[in-house]
């Protein structure tokens, strides 16, 4: 079986327009020649999914995630390197390839915004070459699975933007792809429409196989959604392996929250950070590779009988914040 | 093939439902287009009093205005959606789907044509009857539609050409401003070519503006200088040229293609 998708040292850079240095002579010469360079934004990049994976793809903001994503979908050429979806090269197949994926680009909009979803919808049946009944069956499915039954028939200016993403998202999987691609499905979202599109596009995924590729800054998508990330920085690969593993491969530390007899602990062990103390409560920061936890419960016993107690990991976002920060491109882990 | 017209004609529905909510719009152009007729009826008719000398008689030049002007107030001005989807990045969704962008985008703008060109079009008739109190000859009202339709089609075409020059720059306006005061100038929008300088006519020849403007709206006087036929083949000469344009600015466009935010 071919994998779902197949990037195989793939670069894409783009010609940008340089900033003129100062002085009315070089703004004048900038006029009439301007200056440009080139910016490498996806450089040799190389990885795969297999079908029915749910896959983040994440990076710091001018990564090279959307370009990838737009290079798989057939919309941008890579420069070198080969890639593949679904057995497809995107950029030679591109119109066969269209009628397997779907996207979903969450800062733009695919819906006609004079008009209701419905009407998008519609055309989408005939782009797509659906047959009408099943077209129409389609739609009532997925109206009922996203819940927008109340909203097919209200213009798209209308529709508040957990509403619009719903209806985008349905729009996306209309002709039942074999694919998705989601670029940042939840930005500008509040908490519950972040959790509905999280839950509704990981359950679509399971029941029909569909296999995802998202990219996203909220840590809250690759934890709900997906069950692999793979970490891009400077186009160049940094990560590739499951969310767990990301955790625990760059999990230094653990936080932890003591309720104490005793109004405040006094620990002084290498490697321990106390965040906050008092009012029968201690919060700690405990480095695991100086101390390990173990030991600094003993010591905390000793001081005082422990009424409860609470062991975090430290938060995704800051695990990332780690791997950009210490990784160096292209040496990849998984 | 069947099915291939079915998508197409899906994107005109699309435009006609579009066209059909933005009501604003062509009601702005009805009283736009009876405001001009008015004040152009008037001059004529007032420089015809002076004796001054006109190209023909002042009725037919305002049933001619009539014409070009319905050509070009029914056009939509394609050129600034195409801008707005590339600007804010929502053209990687039409670039994505299996179909051709400009198919996609010239079938849209025929949608707007169907529902703009009867309105404007009995709005020509209503106001030009009104202020001439004389109707031309059927047989010349069997040729104007038709040839008007092309022409609004044809210039359309045009809009999309400039529409995809927004791929690489910035703003399109200024070249739609310059191609619109030349075809102001060379399609003969207020005056029958034959009175501008020779100079001015020879040049005019070498451009699609006649074929849009002009060309359509001479039937509507009394010997004017194009046949059918040659207006046809000039309409047909300028769509091939078009459609090349077309083709081959859009393929320079998918190659080079630079989206914002990624």
């Amino acid at each position: 079986m071919h994998p779902a998708v197949e990037l195989d040292r793939v670069s894409k850079s783009f010609r940008v327009r340089r900033a003129p240095r100062p002085g009315l002579g070089a703004r004048v010469r900038d006029l009439l020649r301007p200056q440009t360079q080139a910016v490498m934004a996806v450089d040799r990049l190389s990885f795969s999914i297999a079908p029915g994976e749910r896959v983040a793809f994440i990076g710091p903001n001018g990564a090279g995630k959307s370009t990838t994503l737009k290079v798989l979908a057939g919309i941008l050429h890579p420069d070198a390197g080969e890639a593949r979806v679904l057995g497809l090269v995107p950029s030679r197949e591109r119109r066969r390839l269209a009628f397997q994926i779907g996207t979903v680009f969450g800062q733009r909009s695919q819906l006609w915004y004079q008009l209701p979803p419905r009407d998008t919808f519609e055309l989408l049946g005939r782009v797509y070459d659906i047959d009408r009944r099943q077209h129409r069956r389609r739609i009532d499915a997925l109206t009922s699975v996203f819940a927008i039954g109340a909203l097919l028939d209200t213009p798209v200016r209308q529709l508040s933007l957990g509403e619009r993403m719903r209806c985008e998202i349905v729009a996306s999987l209309l002709h039942s792809p074999r694919m998705l691609f989601l670029d940042e499905p939840t930005i500008g979202l509040d908490v519950s429409a972040k959790a509905v599109i999280r839950e509704l596009l990981r359950t679509e995924s399971e029941r029909e196989r569909v296999t995802l590729l998202l990219t996203s800054h909220d840590t809250g998508d690759m934890e709900r959604v997906c069950t692999r990330v793979i970490v891009i920085h400077h186009g160049r690969l940094l990560w590739d392996g499951a969310i767990a593993e990301l955790r625990r491969g760059y999990l230094k530390t653990k936080r932890i929250t003591l309720w104490t007899e005793a109004e405040r602990l006094n620990l002084t062990l290498p490697g321990v950070r106390v965040l906050s103390s008092g009012s029968y409560r201690t919060e700690l920061e405990i480095a695991l590779d100086i101390t390990p936890l173990g030991q600094v419960v003993d010591a905390a016993v000793r001081q005082a009988a422990i009424r409860d107690m609470a062991i975090e990991d430290a938060p995704l976002d800051d695990v990332i914040r780690a791997l950009y920060a210490t990784a160096e491109p292209g040496q990849v882990t998984s | 093939m069947t099915r291939l017209v079915a998508k197409y004609a899906a994107f005109s529905r699309v435009a006609i439902a579009r066209a059909c909510r933005e009501r604003g719009d062509v009601y702005g152009r009805i009283v736009f287009f009876a405001v001009i007729l008015g004040v152009f009826s008037s001059l004529w008719q007032a420089a015809a009093e002076a004796g001054l000398p006109t190209a023909t008689e002042p009725r037919a030049l305002v049933w001619y205005l009539a014409v070009t002007e319905w050509i070009v107030l029914s056009t939509p001005q394609i050129h600034l959606d195409i801008q707005e989807a590339i600007r804010a990045g929502d053209v990687v969704y039409r670039l994505g789907r299996p179909v051709s962008y400009v198919g996609a985008e010239l079938a849209g703008a025929v949608g707007v044509l169907a529902v703009r060109m009867p309105l404007l079009g009995l709005t020509a008739f209503l106001c030009a009857f009104a202020f001439t109190g004389w109707i031309p000859p059927a047989r010349a009202f069997a040729i104007v539609v038709p040839f008007g339709l092309a022409a609004a089609a044809l210039l359309a075409a045009l809009h999309v050409w400039i529409g995809l020059l927004a791929f690489w720059l910035h703003d399109v306006s200024p070249v739609y401003w310059v191609c619109q005061k030349l075809m102001f100038v060379l399609g003969g929008l207020m005056l029958p070519l034959e009175v501008y300088p020779g100079v001015i006519q020879r040049i005019a020849a070498l451009t699609p503006f006649p074929a849009l403007l002009a060309g359509p709206a001479s039937f509507m006087l009394a010997g004017g200088g194009v046949t059918p036929a040659t207006l046809a083949r000039d309409l047909a000469i300028w769509g091939g040229v078009t459609a090349a344009g077309l083709g081959w600015t859009f393929r320079r466009a998918a190659r080079d293609v630079t989206i914002n935010g990624g």
